[in-house]
């Protein structure tokens, strides 16, 4: 034993050392990466903002391919022009551009770069090596390039609506098209740093989602904890068929949030839902449309359907904390005179505070989240009322495909869950985390 | 107990391998020429394989198609891949295909909605060297089809079938259809309850796509618009405001279900076929499931007309889909056959006889087996509004317009908001996502 360098210490290091490399790579990674993301103008959907650029690029493939048909037509275009101003106008704009190009494929590598991609788009092949695709240029540049082909564009658009020549017209049109997918070609770096927060924490649309996942969060795991801590004290207690329905309490946990949310969107349905149709009999609303269809009717739909499908987690997991507790201290108490309030106020609800405080955690940051049941129920209406952070960071990074904005507001929802949790431990749940000896 | 720690890790070894060797040969797979997989009669001819995605089709018509192009085309086998049914899943999975640059898919259904975005992106091939050596003339479509598979200038999609709102009725209730959307709203208030009716008018006013769709055929029909050709946005203007505000009215009238702002396509289907009112705005798929005596309480008693119009006559929106190629297809050549099979006249007669959809070459509608498969067909009213049905906005970024038209809308519908504050608001957000 003594032969190893390693003190007990060390080698614990070493011992746990897999663990938080793990936690490293399969947390905390994905968090940098989202916030690296979050620094940069990022759409998938615009070529010149795909991907993180940090130095100004050429998008060769394209580039190669719009200056094919650019040069072409530019030479037609300055033949068709009706008066000799547009005509010299014209070829102005084509010598100053084959100037540009001449420099680019004059720097280093580029034209050896730039033939074989033309190689290849004329044998119809795509490219997808990264490295070949795309070439760094300098920065002034892009710059200086990027300003002509936007004065280009604008001098063409220019003439086509000064030009009575319909022919000429369309054809410069073509032109000035071809000009403005040249431009996405020359990309300037996207990477602009914090402003991304900057404008999202202005944005009201994302207060306002912040606010309804507050408000969801807050009341639907408030009504769980209560009705949860109730449904766990009488499956608690014996009695004859308690095991039917510890079972079947379990129910709703056990069907898929998604196939739970359609099913209430049946049952609130305004013509043909019972829910609707009971509530209005009771008169709890006034009329069985307003479930789904305004503003705090949606709202009250998602959380009652949340603590319908939730609750039996939150008593299940209250469930194990009241089965820890010793049997015998009910008897003394018993012995000692203490009503059944009592019991529950000096006995049950002390001891079940580890448990209610783990159980809260796990479910506040999960209503926090939500997402599916409110993208199946209600999609975020009516009048984007029931929009949640997580659905309003879906529609950004998923179908705009604004990874930039949404990575901020990924961001922006780690940020919130981190607090949540750090309150949660800090100031409630001291005694649970730091070991149960003292008390 | 050690044996079955054994045993344990054992089991665990075993399916990290199996999954392992899953991925690997997953890897492999994609980068294998098709070829491989036949197998025997590589050396006879060039056999290739493309894959085609589209949505969900319950006619069946897709299938007949592709056998009928193999048929004509031994060399090319056509793999069809199913996407989600709903629009908005299928265009967030396609994204996520395309933006990884996959090879996966060669031909696509694409949504009239997407070409825009999609050539901006890079996912599309632009088809304009093929049409012009193929000879293929783009004015024998109808001319709004062919814009929406246009940007730029160059022509990233072939129309395959088209789509436009209509206005449906019950002849056993009206006599003629109303003109304007001032007419329907009388008629739509004074008629409700009759013939067992419960409500006059059904449209779709959920926050979604569909929402979008009934807006711009409200503010077309009043001369507004939401962006122009010169990619301005023009929605703050009087005359969008008002046909806002129409919408408005229509949607806190008496005659409309008190729970429309939930109302998408398949309750207002739903609702038409069961009897429960006198006029509907939709598809025009609901004329053949309307006349569907097993599911309908209406057949035989619907009728349909051109949307009311406004103020500038009458509008409905441009629907239907298009078909596009990969730009990482690996086979672009048999793509392009396939496109031209299905967006040709013998694939559009097909769809339209098999799948009762509505072809987007003008002639198809003199032929008389395409005539016969539906009544719709035969309908120069019909023909009429195809013909001038307004696309929406032709935006690379229309997903974020559609979102911002969506949230404002459904506030002004649901009373947060006025006609004129959406407009405003929409002017404002609109114009900043433009400018991003």
């Amino acid at each position: 034993m003594n032969k190893r360098s390693l003190n007990e210490k060390q080698l614990g290091y070493v011992m746990v050392a897999p663990a938080l490399l793990l936690v490293i790579v399969v947390i905390l990674w994905p968090v940098a990466q989202s916030f690296y993301n979050s620094l940069f103008d990022y759409r998938l959907n615009d070529p010149s903002r795909s991907e993180r650029f940090l130095q100004s690029n050429i998008d060769l493939e394209r580039y190669a391919n719009d200056f094919f048909y650019l040069s072409r037509d530019l030479d037609g275009l300055s033949e068709q022009a009706p008066d000799p101003d547009a005509s010299e106008k014209v070829s102005e704009i084509g010598s100053e551009l084959m100037g540009f190009h001449e420099e680019l494929l004059a720097m280093d590598g580029v034209g050896e770069q730039y033939e074989i991609v033309e190689e290849r788009i004329a044998s119809f092949q795509a490219i997808a090596d990264r490295d070949l695709k795309y070439s760094q240029v300098d920065n002034d540049f892009a710059e200086s390039y990027k300003d002509f082909l936007t004065a280009a564009e604008a001098d063409l658009t220019a003439l086509v609506e000064a030009s009575d020549d319909e022919e000429f017209s369309t054809a410069a049109s073509n032109v000035a098209g071809s000009i403005n997918s040249t431009n996405a070609a020359v990309i300037e770096s996207n990477f602009i740093g914090l402003s991304n927060y900057g404008r999202y924490l202005q944005n009201p649309r994302m207060w306002q989602s912040l606010m309804n996942t507050t408000v969801f969060t807050v009341i639907s795991v408030g009504a769980e904890l209560v009705l949860g801590l109730l449904i766990a004290l009488l499956i608690n207690r014996v009695f004859i068929g308690r095991g039917i329905v510890r079972a079947s309490v379990l129910i709703p946990w056990a069907i898929p949030t998604a196939v739970a949310a359609m099913m209430w969107g049946f049952l609130y349905d305004g013509q043909t839902g019972i829910v609707a149709h009971y509530f209005e009999q009771f008169g709890l609303i006034n009329d069985a449309s307003v479930l789904l269809s305004t503003a705090s009717g949606g709202m009250f739909s998602i959380i009652f359907a949340d603590v319908w499908k939730t609750t039996p987690y939150m008593a299940l997991l209250l469930l194990a904390g009241l089965q820890t507790i010793p049997n015998t201290l009910y008897e003394a108490a018993d012995v000692d005179g203490a009503s059944k309030w009592q019991q529950f106020w000096k006995i049950t609800l002390p001891l079940l505070k580890s448990a209610i405080l783990v159980a809260l955690l796990f479910r506040t940051l999960d209503a926090f989240r939500v997402f599916d049941l409110i993208f199946v129920l209600t999609g975020g209406g009516p009048a984007n009322s029931t929009e949640s952070i997580s659905i309003y960071a879906y529609i950004t990074l998923f179908s705009q495909q604004n990874f930039g904005a949404g990575s901020v507001l990924s961001v922006i929802v780690f940020l919130c869950v981190a607090i949540i949790s750090i309150i949660f431990i800090k100031f409630v749940g001291s005694d649970l985390f730091a070991g149960r000896s003292g008390r | 107990m050690e044996l079955w720690n054994k045993k344990f890790v054992g089991s665990v070894a075993l399916s990290l391998t199996l999954l392992l060797a899953a991925c690997s040969s997953d890897n492999g797979g994609s980068t294998t020429e098709p070829e491989d997989d036949d197998g025997g009669d590589t050396a006879t001819e060039e056999q290739v394989e493309i894959t085609y995605a589209s949505g969900v089709d319950v006619t069946g018509a897709t299938d007949i198609l592709i056998e009928e192009f193999e048929k004509q085309n031994p060399n090319i086998k056509v793999n069809r891949r199913e996407m989600p049914a709903d629009t908005g899943a299928s265009h967030d999975q396609y994204v996520t295909i395309f933006s990884s640059q996959s090879s996966e898919i060669d031909v696509f259904d694409a949504d009239v909605i997407w070409p825009a975005e999609f050539a901006q992106g890079q996912y599309a091939l632009e088809l304009d060297r093929f049409i012009e050596e193929d000879g293929i003339n783009m004015d024998d479509y109808f001319p709004g089809t062919v814009q929406s598979g246009n940007f730029n200038g160059r022509q990233y999609a072939m129309p395959m079938y088209t789509d436009a709102g209509l206005l449906f009725y019950r002849t056993d209730i009206v006599e003629t259809p109303p003109k304007t959307w001032d007419e329907l709203f009388e008629m739509a208030g004074s008629l409700q309850g009759e013939g067992g009716t419960e409500f006059g008018y059904l449209m779709q006013a959920n926050q979604y796509e569909g929402m979008v769709c009934n807006a711009v055929e409200f503010i077309a029909a009043y001369g507004g618009g939401v962006v122009n050709e010169n990619n301005e946005v023009i929605v703050n203007n009087p005359k969008t405001i008002a046909g806002i505000q129409k919408m408005i009215d229509f949607v806190n009238s008496d005659f409309v279900p008190r729970n429309i702002l939930s109302f998408q396509e398949t309750e207002t289907n739903n609702a038409w076929v069961g009897g429960q009112a006198v006029f509907a705005r939709n598809w025009p798929y609901m004329q053949s499931t309307s006349n569907d005596e097993a599911a309908s309480e209406v057949a035989g008693n619907v009728g349909f007309s051109l949307l009311p119009s406004g103020d500038a006559g009458n509008a409905a929106t441009l629907g239907g889909w298009m078909l596009m190629i990969n730009r990482y297809s690996e086979q672009q050549e048999a793509a392009w056959e396939f496109v031209k099979f299905m967006s040709g006249p013998e694939g559009q007669k097909i769809t339209a006889v098999e799948g009762g959809r509505a072809p987007t070459l003008e002639a198809l509608y003199e032929d008389p087996e395409v005539q016969e498969a539906a009544a719709l067909f035969a309908n120069e009213e019909f023909v009429a509004t195809l013909q001038n049905a307004v696309p929406r906005p032709v935006s690379p970024i229309y997903p974020q317009i559609s979102n911002i038209m969506q949230v404002e809308l459904s506030k002004a519908l649901a009373g947060e908001l006025t006609a004129e504050e959406a407009a405003a608001n929409m002017q404002r957000d609109i114009e900043s996502a433009m400018n991003e």
